[in-house]
Order: structure tokens, then sequence, then C-alpha cells
């Protein structure tokens, strides 16, 4: 519904790509060239769709990894460098010879797929960019930022300075520290997701601990801030022509940072205005609509100012994310990210070519990637570490949050896909930060799972207790997961009346932080239970928090109870109705299987329904 | 959390009259009218939501501590008394036993603002035996408001 008319606006957004990339062709056999490409498009769109849902459905069930991860690897085996390279005699009706080769190679990038192909993953990277902007929490980095930053930047320089100067040591034609290669392949290193971080924790409900709290802080800083290093390093990148001297890079780092913030600025300034204006509509379809459309036009008007186009989408999303439409304009836009981003994954996937690392062709490159990964791993757990320790931590403490900002994610897949397209980095490179992605966001799963064993990750003061940080959980089973659900909201609502500010940790909506000052309360939905964790001084607050829900919700359930009862007039109406078909049954039960079944096609009344049945099993 | 915004000591009661639930609720809250709290043509409603409350699940806990409670749009800001009643009486506190120290918190319904938070600064302060001591021994007002202020 509301989806629709976001999906077909990138459709259409797709026809002046496929314009483009017929532009050399002989005009007669133009259309039929628009329609061969189309076909061609439509036919690896169909495979890739299928293919990248089944990996990431295989790779989060089974393998309990991340879905990326399959979805990415699906990409690498249909892509060209693949199965998707084989010849297949079929296609040469359409002009190809292999699914997924690029039958024109386009510039000096030298991408191996379609540029139609390529185009729909720049739109789903500046999908991927706009929500993220949306779903970060300003107030949150302004206000618990203290010893998250600490800790993100640490890691931030670390794996920058590291990344750089391992391209400086070992990839020819890399000058020195400042040439754009060396300063990419340090941004790359930068990248942070800790997607899977929360995943873990939560399952281990560790999502509370000081650990917990601090690697999120850390990660929002590593979003805002790793966004602002890439526009810097891109910048100068695309001002590099000119003269590699000092003054002049500072000029060119200063502008792209400029922008960024004076973009940022305008973007939070105007956006409650923009969005007051928009609501004249009042249609969230049309403010979302639009809202993507402001996106894509800052993206576009990025790029020609050198910088990048994920760069502005994200700063529109961050503009429109203090406005109080965010989270209706993130409901619509969710759903062409749902729809794309698997197939943004699947297409970075299909650009890596595995023969590169042959050690018996080139073993300069196998080793250069796993130097650059080794080095990926230590700059994080060291430079994320490290501050940790001077921060309060234990060796056990600071290690577990140097694993858990060791992934990098899609982050790291974005910033590539820049670079390639950019001409900064090749698609050796590429590899190599597929490489990278890949076993980061692997290691840290044991890497976490190891180092949460045990006691508390605080250093003891002298004559402090360590119990005192030591969480506390409370688990509320329901009968059914809408049930769970359903409490989960009043709680989180609760939790805002009471002045706290709630924080999605992921994308799903299964994971929340309740933050006000020092007071940290992690609530998780897990199928049919809620469970919150706490630090035991506020148990007591939680505890009295959640006993006014249940009983609110027992009065609501009490309230339809009366409601069923013979004499509400509803139900006196709807005996009059069928006793009138038969006359033989008992008006009672007739009238209430009927009433039952009418309030089915009701969503809330229906739910509301369920949970009183279950109430009562549960009694 | 500022319990000294809240808490005076003309809304502490040393001696509560009542020997049933009804009436030591309606005793509460004529404190909270006496002390200037509360307007006396509120009196009735905001007793009611606090009964509706209690009616829910008694808010009598352990250790002889009951915390009626009830937010209700009578009033605009967060406001509390405390009462003793010497020998207790039968709230229908969750361990059974007789309830003898009662603060009633009532907070704006339609306002955001740290009202649970306040009842479990005072719950919490009540977890410690020899505070609790201390307040039903207390001979003073003035007595009972330095505990609770921490003094």
């Amino acid at each position: 519904m509301k989806k629709k008319l976001l999906l077909s606006s990138f459709f259409m957004m797709l026809a002046p790509l496929v314009l483009m990339a017929s532009d050399g062709e002989h005009h007669l056999s133009y259309s039929l060239t628009l329609t061969h490409n189309m076909t061609l498009l439509v036919l690896q769109l169909s495979i890739i769709i299928i293919s990248c849902r089944l990996f990431g459905y295989i790779f989060e069930r089974y393998l309990k990894m991340p879905k990326v991860l399959g979805e990415l690897l699906s990409g690498i085996i249909i892509g060209p460098y693949a199965l998707g390279g084989i010849k297949l005699s079929f296609l040469s009706g359409l002009g190809a010879s292999q699914l997924f080769t690029n039958p024109l190679p386009i510039g000096e990038a030298g991408i191996a797929i379609t540029p139609e192909l390529w185009g729909l993953a720049v739109i789903a990277s500046i999908v991927l960019l706009f929500l993220t902007g949306l779903e970060t929490d300003l107030p949150t980095f302004i206000k618990f930022s203290g010893k998250g930053s600490f800790i993100g930047l640490g890691g931030i320089v670390f794996s920058f300075v590291f990344g750089d100067l391992i391209a400086v040591a070992m990839l020819g034609g890399v000058t020195g520290f400042m040439h754009p290669t060396a300063l990419f392949m340090g941004v790359m290193s930068v990248a942070t997701s800790v997607g899977i971080t929360a995943q873990v924790l939560s399952q281990k409900k560790k999502m509370s601990t000081p650990e917990g709290v601090t690697i999120l802080a850390a990660a929002v800083f590593d979003d805002v801030v790793g966004i602002i290093v890439l526009a810097v390093v891109l910048g100068i990148g695309a001002g590099s022509g000119a003269g590699t001297d000092w003054a002049h890079i500072g000029i060119v780092a200063g502008k792209a940072l400029g922008i960024w913030l004076v973009t940022t600025l305008l973007g939070i300034f105007f956006a409650p205005k923009l969005t007051k204006g928009m609501k004249r509509f009042k249609s969230m379809e049309i403010v979302a609509g639009i809202s993507f459309g402001i996106a894509l036009f800052l993206a576009g008007f990025f790029e020609m100012f050198g910088l990048a186009m994920i760069i502005g989408a994200y700063i529109a999303g961050l503009s429109l994310s203090q406005t109080d439409i965010a989270y209706e304009i993130r409901e619509h836009v969710q759903g062409i990210y749902d729809f794309l981003v698997p197939i943004f994954f699947c297409v970075m996937g299909m650009l890596v070519d595995l023969s590169i690392f042959n050690p018996f062709e080139n073993s300069s490159l196998l080793i250069f990637s796993i130097v650059y990964v080794l080095i990926a791993i230590v700059a994080k757990v060291l430079g994320c570490g490290l501050p940790a320790l001077l921060s309060g931590f234990n060796l056990k403490g600071a290690s577990r949050i140097g694993f858990g900002m060791l992934p990098r994610g899609e982050v790291i897949l974005i910033m590539a896909s820049q670079g390639l397209s950019k001409g900064l980095i090749g698609q050796d490179m590429f590899g190599v930060a597929v490489m990278t992605m890949i076993v980061t966001t692997v290691m840290a799963i044991p890497g976490l799972l190891v180092t949460f064993r045990g006691g508390s990750g605080y250093r003891a003061k002298k004559g402090e207790d360590l119990s005192a940080k030591e969480m506390k959980s409370i688990e509320l089973e329901f009968a059914t997961p809408r049930m769970a659900e359903f409490i989960k909201g009043e709680i989180l609502e609760s939790f805002r009346n009471e002045e706290f500010f709630i924080q999605k940790v992921d994308h799903s909506d299964h994971l929340f932080y309740a933050r006000k000052d020092a007071v940290t309360i992690t609530l998780a939905l897990e199928h049919d239970k809620v469970s919150i964790s706490m630090l035991p001084q506020d148990e007591t607050f939680v505890r009295l928090l959640v006993v006014e829900d249940i009983l609110a919700m027992k009065d609501l359930l009490s309230g339809l109870e009366s409601m069923k009862s013979p004499d509400m007039m509803g139900a006196e109406l709807m005996m009059g109705m069928f006793s009138m078909f038969d006359s033989d049954a008992t008006p009672q039960d007739k009238g209430f299987d009927n009433t039952e079944k009418a309030e089915e096609g009701d969503d809330e009344e229906s739910e509301d329904e369920e949970k009183e049945n279950e109430s009562s099993d549960e009694e | 959390m500022n319990l000294k915004k809240i808490l005076s000591k003309d809304v502490i009661c040393l001696d509560l009259k009542s020997k049933t639930k009804s009436d030591v609720l309606s005793e509460l809250v004529a404190l909270l009218v006496d002390s200037g709290k509360l307007a006396a043509e509120k009196r009735d409603l905001v007793l009611d939501s606090v009964k509706r409350r209690e009616a829910q699940m008694s808010t009598g806990m352990q250790e002889g501590i009951a915390i009626p409670h009830a937010k209700t749009d009578e009033v605009d800001d967060i406001i509390a008394c405390i009462g003793i009643s010497k020998g207790g009486i039968d709230f229908g506190a969750l361990d059974g036993k007789p309830s003898d120290l009662f603060i009633m918190t009532i907070s704006p319904a339609g306002k955001t603002g740290p009202h649970v938070q306040f009842l479990a600064e005072i719950s919490r302060l009540l977890t410690n035996p020899d505070k609790r001591k201390r307040i039903l021994s207390a001979t003073t007002q003035e007595e009972i408001l330095a505990i609770f202020l921490g003094k």
C-alpha cells in the first residue's frame, strides 16, 4: 500500500539509467536494445532477489550469522566471476552471452556488472544511508557521548592510521600517507557496524551492561564521525589532481568538512519548518515520498561537489531525524529498504573476483589482504580497548568493548563501493574490503561470546561493591507474541512518560534502550517474552513501572470481559439478529459464535479478544 | 530525584487515627488538602482515583509499607504525603501483615515527569530496616523529613 508509491517511483528512476546505457547504440536498434537491456535486467533481478533472500535466510536461521553475510555470499556465487560468468546460449537473443557480465566495460573503474544493475545498487546505498541518518539519535549522541566518544575515537584513529600505513608500506604506487588510495584504505578500516554485536549481546542479556551501553554509544559516534572522515577523504581524492601539498589538502579537506557541517546545520534548522509545511498534504505517503526525493536531491548535490551521494542522503536523514514525523518517514522508507538493501549486498558480492586471491598467480595481494584484515582487527580491538582501559574498565571489559566494535559490516561495503566508483580503489582492494567485512563480522561473534563469560568488566575502585554493577533482569512471559508486543509498547510509553529517551538498538523492533541521565535500561522482545535488564539500583523503579502497566492491561481486559456479558447492548443486538434466522437454536449460543467472527475483521478488536483468551489460559 | 521539592513537614502525619483501609486513604488525602497542596474541591475525585488503583491491586507491600498512589488530571504536579499508623491496619498487603507506614503519591496523568521514579526512590529508601525503625519511632515531623531527605 504505502510502500507502493516509493517502489514505483524508484523504478521510474531506473529509466534514465537504461537510456544512458544505450547511448552508444545505433538509432535504429535503439528501442530494441532498450527492450533487450530491460529484459536482461529483469532476469538478473529475479535471480538476485531469489538467491540473496535464500542465502540470507540460511545464514540467519541455520548458521546464526548476520543475513548480510549470506546476501553477500550469494552475490559472489551468482556473480560474473562465478556462475554468472558462464556462457548461456539462450541469452544471445538479448545481445548478451553471460547473465551478469557487463558487455561494455564502463570507464576506467571497470565495474563488472551492467550499468543498470550498478544504478540499482547506488540507489540502494542512498536508501540505506538515508534510513541510517533517520535513525541516528542526535540527542543521545550529544548527551551520552562522553566515554563512548573517547572509545569510538580511539578505534577510528587507530584503524585509520594503520589502514593507511599498510597501504603505504605494501601497495605499489601509493607514495605517502596523504595518497588518496592510502587515505581511502584508512577510511575503510574505520567503518563500524555493531548490528551483530547488539544481536549477540541481546541474546546473552548483556545489552545494559556498562560494556553494552558503551559500545552502542561509541557506535553512534563512529557513524557520525565515520561519515565526516569519508567526506573529507573523498574531498581530498577528488581534489588531489591539482597537487598534494599540505596546504592544498588542508583547503580541500576544510571545504569538504565545511559543506558537511553547513548542510547538516541548515538541514537540522530547516527540517522542522519543511515538515510543518508538508503536513498540509495530510498524507504521510506524500510526505515520505517528498522526503525521499529531497534525500535524492541532496545526494546528487553532494556528488556534484566532489563528495559522495551517500553523504548527502545521510544528511537528509539526519536532518529529518529530529522532526516529529521522523518515525512515519522511517516506516514508509523501510519498505524500499527491505526490498533494495539485500540486492545491494548481493550486487556488492558480485563485484568480488575470488580468483585474484589465488596465491599461485598473485601472492602479494593475498598477503596484503591477510595483513590488512589482521591489522583491521588489532586496530579496532586495541584502539577501542585502550581508551576503555583508561575509562574504568578492566582488561576483560576492555576486550569486550574491543570485540564489540570490531565488525565492519555493511558500512565498509558502502564505503568501498564509493571508492570503487570514484576510482580511488580498484577491484582488488574492493575484494580486500569484502574479506575484511566477512572476517571481522564472523570473528566478533566468538570474540564476544568468550570475553563476555565470567564477571564484571568494570574495575572496582577502592571500597566499591562490584555487585552493584551486575545486571539484574526481569522476565515476563506472555501467552502469545502479540500480547508481549502489546505490553512492550505500553512499557516503552511509560518510560517515555517518565521522561526517558527511547532508543531503538537495531533496525528491528525488538531491542530498545530507555535512557535518562546516567540510567540505561534495556528492553528486549523475544517471541512471547519481554525481558528488561537494568542495574540493581533501578530495579525498584522498573518493577513499579511494569506493575502499573500490567494493571492497566488487566483493566483493559476486564473492560472487554464486561463487554462480552449478555447484558451488553451489542450482544443483545446480535442475538436478536440471529434468532431471526434460526428459531430452534438458543439465541445465546448462536449469537456469541457470530459475535466473535464478526469481530475478526477489525484488527484491534480481534487482537484484544485474543489477549483476553490467553490471559484466562494463563490463569 | 529531588524529594525536597515534594516533601515538607506539613505533609507528614505522625499518628493516623483511621482503623480501616478506606479511612486511611481519606485521611491521607485530607492531609494533602490541609497542607494546601490539593484544592478542597478536588478531594473526592482524587480519593476516587486512589481507591480505584487500590481496587486493582493493593499497594500494601512488605514490612508494613504501603504506597497508595494514582494518576489524575486533578493535579498539575506530583504531590505526596506520609502518614504513620501506630499499631498498623489491615491494608490488604502482599505479605498479609498490617501496614503502618503510608506514603501517598498523586501525579498528573497527562504530564510526563519522574512519577514512578519518585515512588521508586521512596521505596528504595525504605528497604533499609534501620531507616524504617527510625521513621516509626520518630516523635517529630522534622525528624521524619530528615530521614527521607537523607540527613
